[in-house]
């Protein structure tokens, strides 16, 4: 059995079009898979249907064998399951300590969370440094590693990434990408979603191209990588139109 | 040059307590729910009408009488956003539907309030409503002074709640930033629940301390809907600090305006602070811009 399993899900926003049109997936424990495709593919509906943010209209999202259809967010994450969203979703106006608190908001176990505080401020020293500081005044680097801090606090079964790269400086890009594989040899599964689709890939095991709301291809992520048709039409130029 | 400076000073002091407090629930309901509560005067009316009720029938304290009206209140609070609320958060009209909905509970607690207790002016007179301590030459109405420092002892207790207890980080996560909130496993329904009836009872505690300070009747409480905007416009929609300090600041103008140019213009202080602050720095004092969301 796959640590995550979506069946024919179809999903979209308010009384709108289906943006997910059928998509089928399958994580496996332990894997670090990327999800990739053009713009309005519904990578990131996709990831936000399975946190619970969007209902699913069709199909079945099914954790660890239970089914998740119709969960609250915050039920969900306390399955195991950590979306961390592409608008760096922190507490503007809380401290860097703070945000790493509420990290750590679904844990049951509070001597667990000064613990992990501890490990994430060891992982990210500039964390430490500034642990006082309010989160609005970090850089956007800096915001980003707060963020993956604050996974680190939860230590979800799985952790689902929407686009960690966004917006970051190139160098701080590739320590990015080590931060997830590090999840990953933390006992983390990562499901990640990336317009930098080559990077992404390359920190993969395994990949996924996503195209008008379905799945149109899976399968090992430096076989993707080599694929010349995937190449041509996902990985390519990046001659793509911006749709959005 | 101002001879009466310390007094004004003083009075301004004693009251500024009492109005933070009807602000401090105005500001959290806006602050967590983006719900701008023009029903709130008409809350802190509700409760002062209890407090009458339970003094004149039952001769209970008004001080004693806040024990009953917070939590009520607070009980209140939380049905009503249960009712009229919890359903709205993802309506693209939520404003309207807010605003609407809370100037038609405006309304109906005015009717109600009219119908049971009639149009008469009301207020409560324990003992201590007469009397005063006099420093020097300066004079402190015992009312005043009790209303002022138990406003402000019941701001410092909320802001420990949302300080360090886990609903207060949840309160204030959700405040800062509701989608966050959301993916960290906070319930924010439930949150807004929570939080709406804290303001309320912040309502219903102000309702209890405004019966022996100032009068009411049911159409009162438009008037102070108008003030407590002004209050929490200029510490900053949203913000605790703020609405203190815009309370304390605009109450010690405003008894300098009575006292220098006459009792008639004390609430236009008010109205003209909210004129230039929404010209001249929208956000209030310590309010950050909204952002569309």
């Amino acid at each position: 059995m796959s640590l995550l399993e979506i069946d024919g899900v179809v999903a979209g926003y308010g009384r709108g079009p289906d943006i997910l049109r059928g998509v089928d997936l399958t994580v496996e424990e332990g894997e670090v898979q990327c999800i990739i495709g053009p713009n309005g593919a519904g990578k990131s509906t996709l990831l936000k249907t399975i946190a619970g943010l969007l209902r699913p209209r069709k199909g079945r999202v099914v954790f660890q064998g239970e089914v998740l259809n119709g969960l609250r967010p915050d039920q969900i994450i306390r399955r195991g399951i950590a979306f961390l969203p592409q608008e760096r979703s922190l507490f503007p106006d809380m401290t860097v300590l703070e945000n790493l608190r509420m990290g750590g908001y679904a844990l049951e176990d509070k001597s667990l969370m000064s613990e992990r505080i501890e490990e994430a401020f060891a992982q990210f020293p500039i964390l430490k440094e500034r642990y006082k500081q309010k989160a609005r005044t970090l850089s956007g680097g800096q915001q980003q590693m707060l963020v993956m801090g604050r996974a680190l606090v939860l230590r979800p079964h799985l952790v689902m990434l929407d686009e960690p790269s966004l917006g970051l400086a190139p160098q701080i890009v590739a320590q990015l990408f080590e931060i997830v594989r590090g999840f990953k040899d933390q006992g983390m599964t990562v499901l990640m979603v990336e317009q930098n689709a080559r990077q992404g890939l390359n920190c993969a095991d395994r990949g996924c191209v996503l195209d008008l709301g379905q799945r149109v291809f899976d399968g090992p992520a430096d076989g993707i990588l080599d694929d010349p048709r995937i190449q041509e039409l996902y990985l390519g130029t990046q001659k793509k139109a911006e749709t959005s | 040059m101002i001879a009466d400076l310390p007094q004004i000073i003083v009075t301004g002091l004693a009251l500024g307590g009492l109005y933070a407090l009807m602000a401090s629930g105005l500001t959290l309901i806006f602050g967590v729910m983006r719900i701008v509560n023009l029903a709130h005067p008409a809350f802190i009316f509700i409760s002062a009408y209890i407090t009458w009720k339970l003094f004149t029938d039952l001769s209970i304290d008004p001080l004693v009488a806040l024990a009953v009206t917070m939590p009520v209140m607070f009980v209140f609070g939380m049905i009503v956003y249960k009712l009229f609320f919890a359903r709205e958060a993802d309506n693209p009209r939520y404003i309207e539907i807010t605003v609407l909905t809370t100037f038609a509970l405006a309304l109906i607690i005015e009717g109600v309030l009219g119908f049971i207790f009639k149009g008469t002016v009301r207020s409560t007179n324990p003992p201590y409503s007469q009397q005063a301590f006099f420093i020097g030459d300066i004079f402190l109405s015992r009312a005043q002074l009790y209303a002022g420092l138990i406003g402000i002892g019941l701001i410092a207790f909320l802001w420990v709640i949302l300080q360090y207890t886990r609903i207060g980080y949840a309160i204030r996560a959700t405040t800062q930033n509701r989608s966050a909130a959301q993916v960290v496993g906070v319930n924010v329904e439930r949150t807004s629940m929570i939080a709406f009836g804290l303001g309320v009872a912040m309502a219903g505690a102000a309702g209890s301390l405004f019966s022996f300070v100032f009068t009411f009747f049911p159409g009162g409480h438009w008037e102070w809907l108008a003030i407590l905007l002004a209050l929490i416009v200029l510490g900053g929609m949203g913000s605790l600090p703020g609405a203190v300090i815009g309370a304390y600041l605009l109450t010690i103008a405003s008894v300098f305006v009575n006292d220098q140019i006459g009792f008639k213009w004390g609430p236009m202080t008010f109205f003209l602070a909210l004129f230039i602050v929404l010209m001249v720095r929208p956000q209030g004092l310590f309010g950050s811009k909204i952002e569309a969301t």
